[in-house]
C-alpha cells in the first residue's frame, strides 16, 4: 500500500501574468518502507515537487492540476491549519544544509523536543525524555549530555543527525530527504544514508530521496524517478534503470557517469543545457539536446508509455507504439 | 613599548561597555530608589504650602530651599522624579510592546499591509519629536495618562522599525523554513524563534529611549504641556523655577540637575549595553 501518491500533478508559476508549468503532469508513488529516488539536474523541479507535496510553495506558485494523497487522503488542497498538522507529524523532511537548518540560540535538545510538544502534546518532561531517546536513535553519543549543547558545538554530520531526529520525531509516514548529504563529507554521507535506511525500515516509512548523485541512487533506493525540466521522464526500479535506460535523457545521464573500469581521459557530457522555464519548448522539453528528436517531439508533449513490466514507464515518443513510424512517414 | 602594550592589554581585559553599564545602573538604582521611597525619604509634604516659608535658602530644614509657595524643593524633586520616571517607563514600555509586536508581524508577513505601515511609520518618524509630542498632547488634552500615550506614540517608530527589520532578516533564515516544514504555526515561529533573537536589540533601544522619554516629558512640562499642577514633575519644576530665575536660580537649577543625572544614568546604561552587544566593538 502506497504512503504517498502523486497523480498527474501540475504545479504552475505565474510570472508577469503568464502561467508557466514548473511541474508537468507528474505521477509517482512511494510504498511503505520503500525508497523512491528522484534524480535530475539543478532546476529540474525536484525541490518544487517536494514543496508541492508539503504545501509550502512560494506565493507565485500553485498546484493547478492533479492530486497528492497521503495514506489515501487527498492533501493538495488542504487548508493551512490541516497542513500544519501534517507537516512535521506525518511528513518529515531532511534538508541539504544542516549547518543552517537549526536555530543557533536554542539547544539541540530543546529543538528536538519542540515538535513532540507541538504535535504530540507531550509534557516538558516527557518531551525531554523522548528527545534524548531520539538522539540515541540517530546515534548521537552521550545523548543526555548533548541535549544541552548548542548547534555550533556540533559537527556537520552530527547536526544532520539532529535534523533527522527532528524529522522523524513524530514517527511520520513519509520522509522527504532533499539532498540530505550534499553538504557532507563522503564518509559521513555513507553513515547518514545508512542511518536513514535503518530508520525507514524500522519506522515503516516511505522515503522520497531527492538527489543528483546516481551513486546514492544505486546504493540506497528501491525505485528511481528521473526528472528533466519539470517532466518526470522515466521511472523504474533501480536495477532496471541502470540496465535498460529507455529515455534518451536517462541514457545520456548514465553515460556521463565516470566509470573506474573505463578510460577516464575524457568525461562524457550532454551537450546544451536545460532551457529556462520561460522559454520551455512546447513539446518534449529535452528536444534541444536529444539525438533522436523527431518531427512530432516539437509540437506535442510525449505521453507516458508503460513498458513491458508495469514498473517501468517512460515519457518519450520513441516508446509510443507507432510513434516513430508516424514521425518518419 | 612593552609597558604601553601591557597597559593596553589591561584595559582591553574589561569587556566593552561593562564600566558604563555598572555606572549607569548604579546611578539609576539610586535615583529609582529615591523616587520609589519618596514618601519615606522626603523631609516635607511636597504639596504643603506655607506663606511664612516662601523662598527660603538652603538650610538644615529645607535642604534645597523652598519655592514661592513655601514648598520644600528637595521633596518636590523626589516626588517629581517619581512621576517623571513613571511617565518615561510607562510610555517606553507601551511603545516597546506595540512597536515590537506590530513591527514583527509586519516584517514577518510583509505584503501590502507592511508597505503601508512602513510608510506611515516613516511619516511619523519624520516629525521632530517635540513637534509630534506637542500636537498629540494638544489633541488628547492634559493629564499624565495622555502624556504617557503621547510620548509612547513618538517612541513607537523606533521600536517598529527595529523589530520589522529584524523580522525581515530572520524570516529568510533556513531554520525558519525548517520550522515551517515541521508544521509550526506562525505564532509559534514568531514567539519562539523570532522574538527571542530580537529581544537583545529591543532592550537596548528601550534603555536609550527611556532617556529620550525623560527629555520629552521634561520638555513638554517646561512649555506647560506636562502633568497639570500641583503635580510635581522635573520639567514642571524647572518651569516653575524659571519664573524667578534671576532672584532664586536654585529653584530651576536643582531640578535641571536631577534631569541631567537621570539622563546620564540612562545613556550610560544604554550605550554600555549597546557596546557589550556589538560584535564590532568587542575586542
Amino acid at each position: 500500500m502506497s504512503v504517498l501518491n502523486v497523480n498527474n500533478l501540475r504545479t504552475s508559476l505565474v510570472i508577469g501574468g503568464v502561467e508557466y508549468h514548473a511541474l508537468r503532469e507528474i505521477s509517482l508513488s512511494v510504498a511503505e518502507g520503500e525508497t523512491l529516488a528522484v534524480v535530475g539536474e539543478s532546476g529540474c523541479g525536484k525541490s518544487m515537487l517536494a514543496m508541492s507535496v508539503m504545501g509550502l510553495l512560494p506565493s507565485v506558485a500553485a498546484i493547478t492540476m492533479g492530486h497528492v494523497t497521503l495514506d489515501a487522503v487527498q492533501i493538495e488542497a488542504a487548508s493551512e491549519s490541516v497542513m500544519e498538522h501534517i507537516r512535521g507529524a506525518r511528513i518529515g523532511m531532511v534538508f541539504q544544509e544542516p549547518m543552517t537548518a537549526l536555530n543557533p540560540v536554542l539547544t539541540v535538545g530543546e529543538q528536538i523536543a519542540e515538535p513532540l510538544r507541538d504535535h504530540l502534546g507531550l509534557s516538558k518532561r516527557e518531551a525531554r525524555k523522548a528527545a534524548v531517546a531520539l538522539m540515541e536513535k540517530v546515534r548521537i553519543p552521550a545523548a543526555a549530555t548533548r541535549y544541552n549543547s548548542y548547534p555550533h558545538e556540533f559537527s556537520g554530520g552530527m547536526r544532520q543527525r539532529v535534523v533527522i531526529a527532528l524529522a522523524i520525531a513524530c514517527r511520520p509516514r513519509l520522509l522527504i530527504a532533499d539532498e540530505p548529504t550534499t553538504a557532507l563529507d563522503v564518509t559521513v554521507q555513507r553513515q547518514i544514508l545508512d542511518l536513514l535506511d535503518v530508520l525507514r525500515t524500522e519506522g515503516k516509512m516511505g522515503m522520497l530521496l531527492i538527489t543528483h548523485n546516481l551513486g546514492i541512487v544505486a546504493g540506497h533506493a528501491d525505485r528511481v524517478a528521473v526528472m528533466y525540466g519539470g517532466d518526470l521522464v522515466e521511472s523504474a526500479t533501480v536495477k532496471e534503470l541502470f540496465r535498460n535506460p529507455a529515455h534518451p535523457y536517462s541514457r545520456a545521464l548514465l553515460a556521463s557517469l565516470p566509470r573506474v573500469d573505463r578510460d577516464l581521459s575524457e568525461l562524457a557530457s550532454i551537450p546544451g543545457r536545460v532551457p529556462a522555464l520561460i522559454n520551455m519548448p512546447e513539446g518534449c522539453r529535452f528536444i534541444d539536446r536529444c539525438p533522436h528528436a523527431m518531427q512530432r517531439c516539437h509540437t506535442m508533449p510525449p505521453p507516458v508509455a508503460v513498458g513491458d513490466s508495469q514498473a517501468h514507464s517512460v515519457r518519450c515518443w520513441l516508446h509510443v507504439q507507432g510513434g516513430e513510424d508516424a514521425a518518419e512517414g | 613599548m612593552s609597558e604601553a602594550l601591557k597597559i593596553d592589554r589591561r584595559v582591553r581585559r574589561l569587556p566593552p561597555g561593562r564600566v558604563a553599564i555598572i555606572a549607569g545602573a548604579a546611578i539609576m538604582a539610586i535615583v529609582a530608589a529615591a523616587a520609589i521611597l519618596a514618601p519615606l525619604v522626603a523631609p516635607h509634604d511636597p504639596y504643603a504650602q506655607s506663606m511664612l516659608a516662601r523662598f527660603r535658602p538652603m538650610s538644615a530644614e529645607y535642604w534645597l530651599g523652598t519655592d514661592q509657595f513655601g514648598r520644600d524643593t528637595f521633596s518636590r524633586i523626589l516626588y517629581g522624579l517619581q512621576i517623571t520616571l513613571w511617565t518615561a517607563f510607562a510610555s517606553t514600555a507601551l511603545a516597546m510592546l506595540c512597536g515590537t509586536s506590530i513591527g514583527i508581524l509586519s516584517g514577518y508577513y510583509g505584503g501590502r499591509v507592511d508597505r503601508w505601515l512602513s510608510a506611515a511609520n516613516d511619516l511619523l518618524m519624520s516629525f521632530p519629536q517635540m513637534v509630534a509630542g506637542i500636537i498629540i498632547v494638544a489633541l488628547l488634552g492634559p493629564g499624565i495618562t495622555n502624556l504617557i500615550i503621547a510620548i509612547a506614540i513618538t517612541a513607537f517608530p523606533a521600536f517598529y522599525r527595529m523589530a520589522r527589520s529584524a523580522a525581515l532578516a530572520l524570516r529568510e533564515r533556513d531554520y525558519i523554513d525548517a520550522c515551517r516544514v515541521l508544521g509550526y504555526s506562525d505564532m509559534r515561529i514568531i514567539s519562539r524563534h523570532l522574538l527571542p533573537e530580537t529581544l537583545d536589540d529591543i532592550i537596548i533601544v528601550a534603555t536609550l529611549w527611556l532617556a529620550t522619554a525623560v527629555r520629552t516629558e521634561s520638555s513638554l512640562a517646561f512649555i506647560g504641556l506636562g502633568a497639570p499642577p500641583p503635580a510635581a514633575t522635573l520639567g514642571g519644576l524647572v518651569r516653575e523655577g524659571f519664573d524667578n530665575l534671576l532672584d532664586y536660580p536654585g529653584l530651576a537649577i536643582w531640578p535641571s540637575l536631577a534631569i541631567l543625572v537621570v539622563m546620564i544614568g540612562l545613556n550610560l546604561m544604554g550605550d554600555g549595553l549597546r557596546d557589550a552587544n556589538d560584535p564590532r566593538v568587542s575586542a
